[in-house]
Parts: C-alpha cells; sequence; structure tokens
C-alpha cells in the first residue's frame, strides 16, 4: 500500500507553515493526520495534485481553535484591561483639559493641513492618468539642436505616428492630435444660433486609442471622414438640446482652418477635470493637411503625437532605437527623438539643454515635504506635552508596575491614548477639511472633493502613523521607570528628558522660522514681478483677439478702433508680450553666417503697437504707414544689436535665409517679451499690419464707455464671436498664477506650522511654571521681584527658539537660494528678512509663554509654600 | 435540554467517535463521515470539532500507535465521556417526540 521506495514529501513551505503556526500540542496528531490524507491523495491523484490538497489541507488547519495564541498569557482579560485604559486615558483628558485641548488643536490643524496637502498632490498626481492604457501610453518629444542651444519640443511631424507604427515592432498603435498651435477653435452654426467651440484636431483613430467615452457614436468610425465632428455633451446639449438629437444633424464650423458644413456623428462625454487636453470638438487630421500641406511634411512639427507601445517595452532601448528617426528624414542630423509617458509629462514637462530638469513636480514635492513637516510639528507638541506629563504619571506607573504590569502593556496603554488622540484629531480634521474645501479649491484652482470611501484606508494609515510616531516616544519612555525609585519618590534622568524636550521644541522652531523665511521671499518675488519695469506699460492697456476675419478686414477693423472716441491708440500684432513663445531662425550677417541657427525672439508687429506699449525707440523710427512699411523692414532690440555685432544698424541689411535680406529701420530698447522665467532675448521684430492680436491703450477715466463703444464695433466686424477683451495688467498677473497659488498656499501652511508650534510651547510654558511654583515661592520671599521671574522664567525659552534661528538661517539661505533660481530676474536676498523672521519669531515666542510667566510671577508665595 | 451547546456538526463528529469505537482518530473520522455525507471534508475542520468538544468535556483521547503512512506520527484516538452520551441521548429524545408531534403531512 505505502510507497516505500520513492517516498514523496509534502510541499516544504505547507510544512514549515503547519510547524510554525499549529499548536504545539496538537501539531504531532494534525501533521500525521494531513499526513496520512496525502499519502491518500498520492494514490488517487498526480504528485502535483496532491501537493496541491496537502497545501489546501493546511491552510484549511489554520484555524483560530487550533493555531497557536499570539500572546501567552492565555487568561488575559483584554477587553477589560482595554476599558481600563480608556477609562484612564479619558479621565486624564478631564484632569488635565489644557494639555488634551493643545493636543487635539494642534494635531487636527496640522491633520487637516497634511489632508488637504494630500489631496492635492494626489490629484496633481491623477492629472491625464485616466487613460485605459495609460501604462503603455507614451508621448513622442523631440530635442532639436540649435547654433547655441538645445529646445525641446512635445510635437512632431503629422506624419510621424504613422511611420512609428510600420518601422518599429514596439509601437502598437499612435494617435496624433494637432498641436496648441494649430486648434480648429471657432463658431458653430446651426438654426440660426452660433456657438463658439474650441475644437481639435485628431486622427481617425482618436477614439479608438484614447479614453475620452463616447456617449454615442463607435469610436472606430466616428471620424473615418473629413465632414464628421464629434461633440462634446456640453455642446451638444448646447445646440440640440439632447444627446440623441445632435448625432445625424448637419452644422456649419468655422475656425481660421475650414468654414464647411460638418456632420455630427458621435458625442462624447467631457473629458475628465484632471485632463490637460480640454475641448468640445474634434474633426479629422487630414483637415488641417487640406489647408496645410506642412501638416503632414516631416520637416513640419505641426501634432502631437502619442503613441501606445506593446506591454513589457523597454523604454530606455527604445529610445536608444528611435533616437536618429529624424535624421533621413529632414536630412539632417538636429533632432534627438524620444519618448516620454504621456502622464508623466504634465509634472516632468521642463527641459533645458536636452535634459529634464522638473515642472510641476517641484511644487507637488515641496508641498509633499511641507504636510509631513507640519504633521512632525504637530506630534512633537504631543511627545513633548506627554513627556513633560510624565511627573503627574509616574505614581500611575509605578503603581501599576509594583502590582505586575510588564512593560509591554504600558506601552500599549500609552499607545491606545495617543491613537485615540490622533482619532479624535482625525475626525475634527475630516470636519475642518470638508468645510474649508471649497474654499481650498478656489485658491488652487483645482476641483477637488473629499471622497472618503476613496481616502479612508489613507486616512487610517495617517492616524496609525501620526499615533505611533507621537506616542512612540512618551510609551517607550515612560514605561521604562524604575516602579521602586519611582514610589520612593526619587526621579532620575530629569536632565536627559529635557534635554530631549528642548531638542524637539528647537526642531518645531526650526521649521517654522524656515517656513516664516519662505514664505517672505516667496511674497517678495511676486511683488517684485508685479512691479518690475517690464519696459513697457501696462496700465490702461485691453488686449482681444480678432477672429474669423480676412486680412483685409483687420486692417480696417483696426483703422475704426483708432479712430473710437477715448482711444488713446491702437495697434494688431501676432504673438503675445506676455507668453513670447514666437520665435524663428534664418536670420545672419554676411560677417557672421553662423547666427542664422540662432533662434530669435520674432513677434509680428503692425502699426502703432510700439507707441500703444509705450516702448521706447532709441535709433531710427517705428513702423509707420507714411513709409510704406513691409515685412522686408524690421527693428531690433539692443541685445539682438549686441548679439549681431553691429556698430551701426540703421540701414543694415540682415539675410533672411537664402535669398532675401532685411532692412534694419529702428532700434527698440530691451523690454520684457514673455514671463520672467524667461530673460530678454535678442529680438527682431517683424512687420505684419494683419495681425489678429488687438492692443488698445483707452484714455484713463472713460475706460468703460470707450470698452462699450469698442464692444460694438467688434460686433459689427465679427458678428459670431464674444468681445472677450482683458486688461492687460490682469493677464500678467495670471502669467504668475502659479506662483501666487504656492504663495497663497505656502502663507497658510506657514501659518499654521507656526500656530502649531506656539500652541506646544504655550502647553510647556504652562507646565514649567506649574512645576516651579515652589521655586518661585520661594525666589520671592527672598526678595526676588516680579520682573526677574518673568525674565527667569524667559530665558530658558529664549535660548532654545534662538539656537532655532540660528539653525533655520542658513538652512532657509539655501533652499531660497534654489528656488529663486528658476527666475531669470529674481530678487536678491537681503539681510532683513533673515532678521525679520528671527525676531518675529523670537516675539511671538515670548507672547505666547508671556501669560503663563507672568501669571506664575504674581503667585502668592504663601499660598504656594503652605502645604509642605 | 439543559446548555449542552453542540452544534450540528459537532453532534456528527461525535456520534461517528462513538461508531468508530477503537478506530475512531483524525483520518478515519473524516473518512466516515465524508462517506455518510458524500461530501468532502478538510482535516482542520474535524480536528477543530474535535477540540472543542475535548474542551467542552465530550470527549477525551489518548495517544494510540504511529503508522509509517503517518510518518512516524501517533495517532490520537478519540472516545465519548459518559455526559456525552447523555447529551446525544437527550438530543434524540428531543428530535423523536419532536417528530411525534409533527403532523403527518409534510413527510414522505
Amino acid at each position: 500500500m505505502s510507497k516505500e521506495d520513492n517516498h514523496i514529501a509534502p510541499p516544504r513551505w505547507s510544512q514549515r507553515l503547519l510547524r510554525l503556526f499549529l499548536r504545539a500540542a496538537y501539531l504531532e496528531e494534525i501533521e500525521g493526520d494531513i499526513d496520512e490524507v496525502f499519502e491518500d491523495y498520492l494514490e488517487q491523484h498526480s504528485v502535483n495534485k496532491a501537493k496541491r490538497l496537502y497545501s489546501r489541507e493546511v491552510l484549511k488547519a489554520l484555524r483560530p481553535a487550533l493555531i497557536k495564541r499570539l500572546i501567552n498569557t492565555q487568561k488575559f482579560n483584554y477587553l477589560s484591561m482595554l476599558q481600563h485604559n480608556l477609562l484612564i486615558t479619558l479621565r486624564g483628558f478631564r484632569r488635565h483639559k489644557t494639555t488634551f485641548l493643545i493636543n487635539l488643536i494642534g494635531l487636527s490643524t496640522g491633520l487637516a493641513a497634511s489632508l488637504l496637502i494630500f489631496l492635492w498632490v494626489s490629484d496633481e498626481r491623477s492629472v491625464d492618468s485616466f487613460h485605459e492604457k495609460d501604462d503603455q501610453l507614451y508621448r513622442i518629444m523631440t530635442h532639436f539642436q540649435l547654433s547655441d542651444e538645445v529646445v525641446t519640443w512635445d510635437y512632431v511631424s503629422g506624419r510621424f505616428g504613422r511611420a512609428m507604427v510600420t518601422e518599429f515592432p514596439e509601437v502598437e498603435n499612435a494617435v496624433w492630435i494637432g498641436n496648441k498651435t494649430h486648434l480648429p477653435s471657432g463658431v458653430m452654426n446651426y438654426d440660426q444660433g452660433n456657438y463658439e467651440t474650441s475644437g481639435l484636431f485628431g486622427s481617425t483613430n482618436f477614439f479608438d486609442v484614447l479614453s475620452y467615452k463616447l456617449l454615442s457614436g463607435s469610436p472606430s468610425e466616428v471620424l473615418t471622414n473629413s465632414e464628421s465632428v464629434v461633440v462634446s455633451e456640453s455642446t451638444a446639449l448646447k445646440i440640440f438640446g439632447t444627446v440623441e438629437a445632435a448625432v445625424g444633424k448637419t452644422i456649419s464650423y468655422q475656425t481660421r482652418f475650414f468654414d464647411q458644413e460638418f456632420v455630427v456623428t458621435g458625442v462624447f462625454e467631457a473629458p475628465p477635470s484632471n485632463a490637460t487636453l480640454q475641448f468640445d470638438a474634434v474633426v479629422n487630421y487630414e483637415l488641417l493637411i487640406k489647408r496645410d500641406k506642412y501638416a503632414n511634411e516631416w520637416n513640419g512639427g505641426y501634432s502631437q503625437t502619442y503613441i501606445v507601445l506593446k506591454e513589457g517595452t523597454n523604454i530606455t532601448a527604445f529610445n536608444t532605437k528611435i533616437e536618429n528617426f529624424m535624421d533621413d528624414k529632414v536630412n539632417n542630423e538636429r533632432f534627438t527623438v524620444f519618448v516620454q509617458k504621456y502622464s508623466d509629462y504634465y509634472l516632468n514637462g521642463e527641459y533645458n539643454e536636452g535634459a529634464l530638469v522638473g515642472g510641476r513636480i517641484e511644487s507637488v514635492r515641496l508641498f509633499t515635504i511641507v504636510s509631513i513637516l507640519i504633521l512632525v510639528i504637530a506630534s512633537i507638541n504631543f511627545m513633548n506635552l506627554s513627556t513633560a506629563q510624565a511627573s503627574r504619571k509616574m505614581k500611575e506607573i509605578g503603581v501599576k508596575k509594583a502590582i505586575g504590569a510588564n512593560r509591554i502593556t504600558l506601552t500599549l496603554q500609552f499607545m491606545i491614548e495617543s491613537m485615540l488622540i490622533s482619532l479624535l484629531a482625525l475626525v475634527l480634521s475630516a470636519l475642518l477639511v470638508y468645510l474649508l474645501l471649497p474654499q481650498f479649491n478656489l485658491i488652487a484652482e483645482k476641483n477637488i472633493a473629499l471622497d472618503l470611501k476613496q481616502h479612508l484606508p489613507m486616512l487610517f494609515w495617517t492616524v496609525l502613523a501620526t499615533g505611533l510616531l507621537a506616542g512612540s516616544y512618551p510609551a517607550f519612555y515612560l514605561s521604562g521607570f524604575n516602579p521602586v525609585a519611582v514610589l520612593k519618590g526619587k526621579v532620575s534622568n530629569i536632565k536627559g528628558e529635557e534635554f530631549i524636550r528642548k531638542g524637539l521644541v528647537i526642531v518645531q522652531f526650526t521649521l517654522s522660522i524656515i517656513f516664516i523665511i519662505g514664505v517672505i521671499v516667496i511674497n517678495q518675488q511676486i511683488k517684485f514681478t508685479q512691479n518690475k519695469n517690464l519696459g513697457y506699460s501696462r496700465d490702461n492697456i485691453v488686449t482681444f483677439q480678432s477672429r474669423g476675419l480676412k486680412s483685409e478686414e483687420v486692417i480696417t477693423f483696426v483703422d475704426r478702433l483708432k479712430n473710437t472716441p477715448g482711444v488713446t491708440s491702437a495697434g494688431n500684432m501676432a504673438g503675445d508680450f506676455l507668453w513670447g513663445d514666437d520665435s524663428g531662425s534664418g536670420y545672419w550677417t554676411s560677417k557672421n553666417p553662423e547666427h542664422r541657427q540662432h533662434l530669435f525672439k520674432s513677434p509680428k508687429m503692425g502699426y502703432d503697437v510700439i507707441e500703444t506699449m509705450g516702448l521706447k525707440i532709441i535709433e531710427g523710427r517705428a513702423f509707420n504707414p507714411e513709409f510704406m512699411d513691409n515685412e522686408n523692414r524690421i527693428i531690433l532690440n539692443e541685445s539682438a544689436v549686441k548679439l549681431l555685432g553691429l556698430e551701426n544698424p540703421l540701414g543694415t541689411k540682415i539675410n533672411y535665409g537664402n535669398s532675401s535680406s532685411r532692412e534694419i529701420i529702428g532700434v527698440v530698447r530691451d523690454f520684457q517679451y514673455g514671463s520672467l522665467h524667461q530673460a530678454v532675448e535678442p529680438m527682431i521684430i517683424r512687420f505684419r499690419d494683419w495681425g489678429r492680436e488687438c492692443i488698445v491703450k483707452l484714455q484713463a477715466g472713460a475706460e468703460l464707455n470707450t470698452l462699450q463703444r469698442i464692444e460694438e464695433l467688434h460686433k459689427e466686424f465679427h458678428p459670431k464671436y464674444n468681445f472677450e477683451a482683458t486688461y492687460l495688467e490682469d493677464d500678467y498677473r495670471a502669467l504668475y498664477k502659479s506662483e501666487e497659488n504656492e504663495s497663497a498656499l505656502s502663507n497658510y501652511m506657514a501659518g499654521i506650522a507656526i500656530i502649531i508650534s506656539c500652541l506646544g510651547l504655550f502647553g510647556l510654558a504652562a507646565f514649567t511654571a506649574e512645576r516651579r511654583t515652589k521655586e518661585i515661592g520661594i525666589r520671592k520671599i527672598l526678595g526676588a521681584s516680579e520682573f526677574t521671574i518673568v525674565r527667569l522664567l524667559t530665558q530658558a525659552f529664549t535660548k532654545t527658539v534662538i539656537i532655532a534661528i540660528l539653525l533655520a538661517i542658513p538652512l532657509s539661505y539655501f533652499f531660497s537660494e534654489s528656488w529663486l533660481s528658476n527666475f531669470a530676474y529674481s530678487i536678491d536676498l537681503k539681510w532683513w528678512i533673515f532678521a525679520v523672521a528671527g525676531l518675529s519669531s523670537l516675539l511671538i515666542a515670548w507672547f505666547t509663554i508671556g501669560f503663563q510667566t507672568f501669571r506664575a510671577s504674581r503667585i502668592n508665595p504663601a499660598q504656594c509654600l503652605r502645604n509642605e | 435540554m439543559k446548555k449542552t451547546k453542540l452544534g450540528e456538526f459537532e453532534e456528527l463528529v461525535l456520534m461517528t467517535v462513538v461508531v468508530l469505537q477503537e478506530e475512531a482518530y483524525g483520518v478515519e473520522i473524516k473518512r466516515e463521515l465524508e462517506d455518510r455525507l458524500s461530501e468532502t471534508l478538510s482535516v482542520g475542520s474535524i480536528q477543530s470539532a474535535l477540540k472543542r468538544m475535548e474542551e467542552k468535556g465530550f470527549l477525551t483521547s489518548e495517544f494510540g500507535e504511529a503508522t509509517q503512512k503517518r510518518g512516524g506520527k501517533r495517532k490520537r484516538i478519540y472516545s465519548a465521556t459518559p455526559y456525552a452520551h447523555r447529551v446525544l441521548k437527550e438530543m434524540k429524545d428531543v428530535r423523536s417526540q419532536l417528530w411525534a408531534a409533527m403532523p403527518n403531512v409534510a413527510t414522505s
């Protein structure tokens, strides 16, 4: 019956599991039973199956009745012990109300702040990751070699995607869209109604590959021809009333790329709020090619292309493989092609000289660290106050130990206490977050909701971590007392304890001071950017776009605009002062042909722009209708003159490309083109009198009336478009929105950090004053004045805060410097910033402990010395 | 019927122990019950029932001989206590009384 010859052993791991967990008294019998069953199985089934069944038997045998008890004392009454601990804890809370409240308030504000930041961070991280194939979805990027720098583009040729699919087996699929300068935004007409629509050119498989949900229509068919348009749900509702009514309808749609009839083939759900691509309508990319053949040429960078890579593709290897993909297509080696994960781009989208330098991820990291630090500060409060209270608890611990409590149970008790507090704090902070979220969303420009079900596990872990962090030190410290010494009234190790407590306060204040300095630096920098002399004036200037007009019409429109009463002057251009993202190369002097590669900032301005913006002409003249200027005339800025090494720029001809040349008619003083993140660069101002960006300077005092007149004029020329003029000043502020958001957030965070630190200091001061009452009493009897007492009590705290200041200054100097280096133009770190931060923290600290020390100094010695 | 606290599965195991006499050890009980119930049982379920009943005083046990099939490990032979016999009898009585009191409709 038995197989003596070739004995097959049961699986070793299961055996070990059984031996590890089964109660020792049962082991022999039950293991024997299972072994016997295993032998039966071996006779009936294959070896593998028998082994599997054996493992299953083992797992089934690991049930509460049969496994080892986790704690040896079998009769230990957990429940009543827990009850007792809870009771003691609650009584403690009631007796020491100040400490309890300080702990609770500190922890809950700290938790609330961290929670808000956590929500923000997780929202930032979720951006663009909603696509089903997120893991495989990559964006094609290129580094482009200029003569003196490398620029990085997130757009490539419109042919790129298809070629990738055929040439590389790793590429499963490719989808491409028109890049952000090729967005078909315009007006849809249906049944006499005009609807402004922001559109997107998408390749035929757009909805097939990307996860934008179609409410109607099939993903692979909605974009098959160039007469189909897919609209968003909200657009469908706006135009047709219902989603169903939209499908199959013919509408006309006009943009600067096309003006034709479309059939609505599908309706998609609005892109989620955490998508960077937001659009109301999608039309076929072929339409862009029809309008502009470069959209399908290798040397046109018209499309953003995303590819789906086969699962398990090695990205580094793939990047090496495609690196030189463009070389034979454009016959030069200036392109380096690479891919970046689609959802990574939002946070890591900044490149410098061909290397990734970060992007929004820096703020995300910064705030993650800040939130953790705030939590640490709040936990330090708890630690400090509980160890400070140790003297109150010593007797309790002594008695418990004498009766037979061991260290583990005591540790457990203190842990329960800190867990309870952090749980209470959590409830409070959840409430706080719930109340503050709308305000927070406003500041952070987000649409975050507190979804308890989704965030509950995270909350649970936070509470556990905070409870552990805050409770660990008191728990291990207090449970280590020697009962005999404690009950005799001898308390050892007070010195060491105070040392640690002071150390923790120093940590708290160092962090707070760093926060204060950080906030001052951020605010100063923002004020600086808002007041910096940009070389042009922003006062009373409104800008708006003239859309949907032919070039001749634009010229008439601008002429009419100039003659509108209340308008000081007006001009039009192509390009944008605040974004400054238009540039071009190909300009060179015969002396130095190398400059051909240089990418000059090159806005195209019409007449009167220079005058309207208040730019200073140093030499020559601005564009002027009297001279019948044309595109062969250019104006340089000082930097460009310097770069090209021109001594007498006026009248000099500059070669452009291979065959044409441009004449310099003026030189303008350097001014800021683009945000302050960019330095002032050499610029060549070209001429174009039909640019669509209108710039109007209004007469002060009559702005509203003038704006109304302009709006009427606008309506006359652009009946289908809304008039959307904005003040340049406002736009300029919006440019620094992300810094302003950061600054608002960091203001709040610094405030919270300081409040929490002060709460802790307050508690400690109260405690010290209480413990030293007798000393103070005796001092007073011996003749100490109230002032002496206040000074005495303040001294100790002053020292700690000063140490904190000394620690914080070099650290914060380092951090501020690295933050400021993100800006091309930044403030200098002045000594007063550090002085203000240090002094104010010292004052805050004094103020916090002032109340306590003052009260202590007014003690009546007769009362406090009475019972001894 | 006082506080006997004998679950249905426990009762089955207990009766099997009585039936098997000297052969009443884990695997044998499992085999017997599997035959009678025609379903598969795990060693763990039988063992935990046995341990529970031993704690409640329905069973006593002692080590029996070791066999090679068991990898040299001894069996533990279970036997029912007089108390268990009494409880089994009580339960049977209660059941038969209930059967007798049942109107003669639903069966067969």
